[in-house]
C-alpha cells in the first residue's frame, strides 16, 4: 500500500466527480473532488495536494489558467490533465506547457495510474 | 519809191507797236504767273498738311514748311528721296513704281506710304498726286497731299490682329498657339518690346510659362515654376494686388531692389516690366501679361489700350480652354463611368422620333457609331419574345410622358443574350412635345451572377451540412467520452472492489449502477445524434419549434459551456406547431447558436451571456431569437450578413448564415439580424403556424429539396 498522498481532482462532470475518486481510493489514495478551479483555490486542501488530475475545458477558469495561478501563488503541484476533447495536438501543448500528462477521455486505469505515479515522483 | 518806202517804214512801225504791246502782254502775263506762283506757294505754305509739287518728270520740287518740320530734312535732302530713307525702305518701290507710272499716264496717284519722321519713326501717310495743267493740257507740276493716317492705320492692324485672336480662339487653336500669336502681335504692334502670358497654378500657387516668344531661355527657365508672391516682382505683385504694376525702370526703382525678377532681368538686358493680371469673368486672377523694355519705359495711352485689349483676349482664350478641358475630362469621365457600369443613355424625342444614344449604348446593341439609330434598328436587336413588351412600351410612353421602366433582352446575331434594364424619364420641352432621357444598364452579368448563385447556393446547403456534421463531430466525441470515461472508471473500480480481500460487494453494486447510468447517457447522446442525422430524406412534418430547439440546445450544451457562454433559455409555453423540415430548422438554430458563442470569444469584461427566446410572432408566425452579448455589428453591414461568403471571423467560410437563409426562406419565412441597445446582436427568423399556413405542402416540399 503506497503512502498516502493527497490526490485533488477538479472536474465541472459529474460522472468523473463520482467515479475517479472511488477507484483512486481503491488504489490507495487520499483523494478530495472540486466542481471547479475557483472552488479548489479556496479550499485549505492547496497546500496538502500532492498531485493534481485537472480538467481542460471548464467555465469559467479553466484547467491551464489554474495551473498558471498556482504557479503565481508558488504552489508546485504536478498537474495530470484529462480531458474529453478528442483534439491529438492538445497533449504536447500541455506537457510543453509543464503538466505531467495529458489522458484523453477514457482512458484505462493502468494510464490513470502510470501519470498519477510519474506526477508524484516529481512532487 | 517813196510811197513804197513810207509804205513800208508804216509797216514797221505797225509791227513794232504790235510787237511792244505783244511784249507788254507778255510781262504782264509773266508777271501774273509768277503772282499768282507767290500766292499758291503762300497757300501751299499755310495748308495745316503737309505738301510738296513735284515736276512734271516726277522730281520733287518744292515743300512746304510742314514737310521740311516733320521730316527735319532740308529740301535738298528731300529731292534726293528715291535714295535715302525718307520714304520706309519696305515702300520705297511700290511709291516709285507708282509715281513713274502715273508720271507717264498723267492720272492722279493715291498710295499710302510710311515717311520718316525727324525723331526716326515712321508714320503712316496717304499721298496723294494731282497734276496742273495749262492752258493747252500739259502738265506743268504736280501738286502732293501728304495726310497722316498713322492712327488709322494702328488702329486698322490692331483691330485686324484681335480679330485673328478671336479667330484662333473660336476654332479651338491650342492655348499656347493663341497666346504666342498674342504676345507676336503685342510686340509687333508696340515695337521693341518682349512680350509673355504667365497662366497660374494656385494650387502651388505657381507661374507657367504659357507663351513668352520672344526671351531667351535662359530668361524663361528661371521664371517658369516661381512661387506666386509679391516680393517676386511686378507679375506677383500683380497677381496678388489684382491690378497693374508698371516698373519703369527695374535699375532704379527701389521698390524692386530685392525682387528676383532684376537680377535675372538686368542680366538679360531688361529695363523696364510692366505687369498686368488676366481675369477671369468671375473675377479671379488667371494669369499676368507682362511686357518688358530693353529701355527705361512708362506705357503711353495707346499702349494701355493695346494692353486692355490683349489682356482680354488672353482672358477669353484662358478661359475657353479651360472650361474645354473641363468638358473633355467630364465627357471622358462620363464615357469611362458609362463603359464600367455597362450603363448606357439616350434620349427620344417621341414626336420625330429621333433618338441619340451614347457611346456605350452603341457598344452593348453592338451597332456601328455612326449608324443612326431607329426604332426598327432597335427591333431588329430585341429579342424575338420581348418585341411584344417593347411594342407595348413604346405604345405607353408615346401616350404620355411618365416615367418607365422595363427590362427586355437582346438577341445578338451570334445568338447570345443579354439582358437590359432601362429606365427613362419622360419631360415636354416648351413646345410641348414629349422626350426621354433614360439609361439603359446592360444586367447580363447580374443575371447570370444570380442564376449561379441560385445553384451555388443550394450546393452550398449540402456543403454546410456536411461542414455542420464535420464540426458537430468534435462535440459528439466530447459527447460520448464523457460517459465513456465514466463507465471505464467505473469498470476498473469494480473490479477492484470485488478482487479485493474481502471483496467490497456493496461498492461493487454502487459502481456498477453507476456504471449502466454512464451507459444510458451515452446511449441517449446517440439517440439525440439519430435524430438530428439518421434522416435520409427530407420531410416536413408538423414539429414544435421549442422542441426542436431544447434539443440542439442540449446538444450544444457542452460546446457553450467549454466556451463560458452562459446560455439561458427562454421558450414559449403556447408556441403553436409548424410544419417543416425539423433537421434543416435544427441547423439553422445550430448555427445561430454557434456564430452566437464565436462572437462572444473576446469577451472577457462582462458575462457572455446567450439568451434563446421562441415567441408567437404577428401575422401567425412563430419567431426564434438568439441574443448574444458580444462584438455585435455595424448596421451597414448587416445586408451581407445573409450573403455567402461573407464572414466576420478570421476562420470561417461566411456559408452558415447564407444557407440559414436560403432555408428559412424556403419555409416562407425571413431571418433578421439586428444590433442590441446594449453590447452583442440578436438573430432571428419568423417562419408562418401550421394552422394559419397557406402554404401548398407539395410547393412546400419542392422548394426544400431545391435548396438541400
Amino acid at each position: 500500500m503506497a503512502v498516502a498522498s493527497l490526490v485533488a481532482i477538479v472536474d465541472d462532470d459529474e460522472s468523473v466527480r463520482e467515479s475517479l475518486p472511488d477507484l483512486l481510493r481503491e488504489c490507495g489514495f487520499d483523494v478530495q473532488a472540486f466542481t471547479s478551479a475557483e472552488e479548489f483555490l479556496a479550499s485549505d486542501s492547496v497546500e496538502q495536494t500532492r498531485a493534481l488530475l485537472l480538467d481542460i475545458a471548464m467555465p469559467r477558469m479553466s484547467g491551464p489558467e489554474l495551473q498558471q495561478e498556482l504557479t503565481r501563488r508558488g504552489h508546485k503541484i504536478p498537474v495530470v490533465f484529462i480531458t474529453a476533447n478528442g483534439d491529438e495536438t492538445l497533449r504536447p501543448r500541455m506537457l510543453a506547457e509543464g503538466a505531467v500528462e495529458c489522458l484523453h477521455k477514457p482512458f484505462s486505469e493502468a494510464a490513470l495510474l502510470r501519470a498519477l505515479n510519474a506526477a508524484l515522483r516529481v512532487g | 519809191m517813196e510811197a513804197s518806202l513810207a509804205s513800208v517804214v508804216d509797216e514797221l512801225s505797225r509791227l513794232r507797236d504790235q510787237l511792244a504791246k505783244e511784249v507788254a502782254k507778255r510781262k504782264r502775263a509773266e508777271a501774273a504767273v509768277l503772282e499768282r506762283e507767290r500766292e499758291s506757294r503762300l497757300i501751299v505754305d499755310r495748308i495745316p498738311g503737309l505738301v510738296a509739287t513735284l515736276t512734271p518728270a516726277g522730281e520733287v520740287e518744292g515743300v512746304n514748311n510742314q514737310v521740311i518740320e516733320y521730316c527735319g530734312r532740308t529740301l535738298e535732302e528731300l529731292k534726293r528721296w528715291g535714295t535715302s530713307d525718307t520714304v520706309h525702305p519696305e515702300d520705297l518701290r511700290r511709291v516709285t513704281e507708282v509715281i513713274t507710272q502715273s508720271m507717264a499716264s498723267g492720272d492722279p496717284y493715291e498710295i499710302e506710304e510710311r515717311i520718316r519722321r525727324f525723331d526716326e519713326v515712321y508714320r503712316w501717310f496717304q499721298v496723294r498726286g494731282l497734276p496742273l495743267r495749262d492752258s493747252n493740257g500739259r502738265i506743268v507740276r504736280w501738286y502732293v497731299l501728304l495726310t497722316d493716317i498713322d492712327d488709322r492705320k494702328r488702329a486698322e492692324a490692331q483691330l485686324a490682329g484681335e480679330k485673328r485672336l478671336l479667330e484662333m480662339v473660336a476654332s479651338s487653336c491650342p492655348l499656347s498657339e493663341v497666346l504666342t500669336a498674342l504676345c507676336n502681335f503685342v510686340e509687333v504692334t508696340s515695337a521693341d518690346c518682349h512680350c509673355g502670358v504667365y497662366l497660374i497654378d494656385w494650387s502651388g500657387p505657381r507661374f507657367r510659362n504659357e507663351a513668352v516668344p520672344s526671351l531667351p531661355a535662359s530668361f524663361n527657365d528661371s521664371t517658369d515654376g516661381l512661387p506666386v508672391r509679391p516680393e517676386i516682382g511686378p507679375c506677383g505683385q500683380a497677381a496678388l494686388l489684382k491690378q497693374q504694376v508698371i516698373v519703369a525702370d527695374l535699375e532704379t526703382d527701389p521698390l524692386w531692389q530685392e525682387s528676383a525678377i532684376r537680377p535675372l532681368a538686368l542680366a538679360h538686358g531688361i529695363r523696364s516690366h510692366w505687369s498686368t493680371p488676366i481675369y477671369a469673368r468671375d473675377g479671379r486672377v488667371l494669369g499676368t501679361f507682362a511686357i518688358f523694355h530693353r529701355e527705361p519705359a512708362s506705357p503711353t495711352q495707346i499702349q494701355q489700350d493695346l494692353i486692355a485689349q490683349v489682356t482680354h483676349i488672353a482672358s477669353i482664350a484662358i478661359e475657353r480652354a479651360l472650361s474645354e478641358a473641363a468638358l473633355k475630362r467630364s465627357e471622358a469621365f462620363l464615357a469611362e463611368a458609362q463603359h464600367l457600369s455597362r450603363v448606357g443613355s439616350f434620349a427620344w424625342r417621341v414626336a420625330t422620333n429621333e433618338i441619340t444614344w451614347s457611346e456605350q449604348l452603341y457598344r452593348m446593341f453592338e451597332f456601328d457609331p455612326q449608324v443612326t439609330v431607329t426604332l426598327d434598328l432597335i427591333r431588329t436587336r430585341v429579342h424575338p419574345e420581348d418585341l411584344t413588351l417593347l411594342h407595348e412600351m413604346i405604345d405607353r410612353a408615346r401616350s404620355a410622358a411618365s416615367d418607365f421602366e422595363y427590362e427586355h433582352r437582346l438577341l445578338m446575331p451570334d445568338g447570345s443574350v443579354k439582358h437590359l434594364h432601362l429606365i427613362a424619364h419622360g419631360t415636354k420641352n416648351e413646345s410641348g412635345e414629349v422626350e426621354y432621357i433614360g439609361a439603359t444598364q446592360d444586367v447580363t452579368q447580374r443575371r447570370l451572377a444570380e442564376e449561379a448563385l441560385d445553384k451555388a447556393r443550394s450546393e452550398l446547403a449540402h456543403v454546410a451540412r456536411v461542414m455542420s456534421l464535420g464540426a458537430l463531430t468534435a462535440s459528439i466525441a466530447h459527447e460520448v467520452n464523457q460517459p465513456l470515461s465514466g463507465i471505464i472508471t467505473n469498470a476498473s473500480t469494480c473490479l477492484r472492489m470485488l478482487n479485493a480481500d474481502p471483496p467490497n460487494v456493496e461498492g461493487a453494486r454502487e459502481t456498477a449502477k453507476r456504471t449502466i447510468r454512464d451507459g444510458n447517457r451515452a446511449s441517449d447522446v446517440v439517440t439525440r445524434l439519430r435524430a438530428l442525422f439518421s434522416k435520409k430524406e427530407l420531410t416536413l412534418e408538423s414539429l414544435d419549434l421549442n422542441e426542436a430547439a431544447r434539443e440542439v440546445i442540449a446538444l450544444s450544451s457542452s460546446e457553450l459551456q467549454r466556451n463560458r457562454v452562459v446560455l439561458q433559455s427562454e421558450l414559449a409555453d403556447d408556441l403553436p406547431s409548424i410544419i417543416g423540415d425539423r433537421v434543416q430548422l435544427q441547423q439553422v438554430i445550430l448555427n445561430l447558436l454557434r456564430n452566437a458563442s464565436d462572437a462572444m470569444v473576446a469577451v472577457d469584461d462582462r458575462p457572455r451571456q446567450l439568451v434563446v427566446r421562441t415567441a408567437r410572432d404577428a401575422g401567425d408566425r412563430v419567431r426564434l431569437t438568439v441574443k448574444d452579448a458580444g462584438e455585435g455589428f455595424d448596421s451597414h453591414t448587416v445586408d451581407k450578413f445573409f450573403e455567402a461568403f461573407y464572414t466576420t471571423k478570421p476562420s470561417g467560410m461566411g456559408i452558415g448564415l447564407s444557407v440559414s437563409r436560403s432555408i428559412i426562406e424556403s419555409h416562407h419565412g425571413r431571418i433578421w439580424a439586428e444590433p442590441n441597445d446594449g453590447p452583442g446582436a440578436t438573430f432571428a427568423f419568423a417562419i408562418p403556424c401550421a394552422v394559419e399556413s397557406s402554404i401548398d405542402t407539395e410547393t412546400l416540399r419542392r422548394r426544400i429539396r431545391s435548396t438541400s
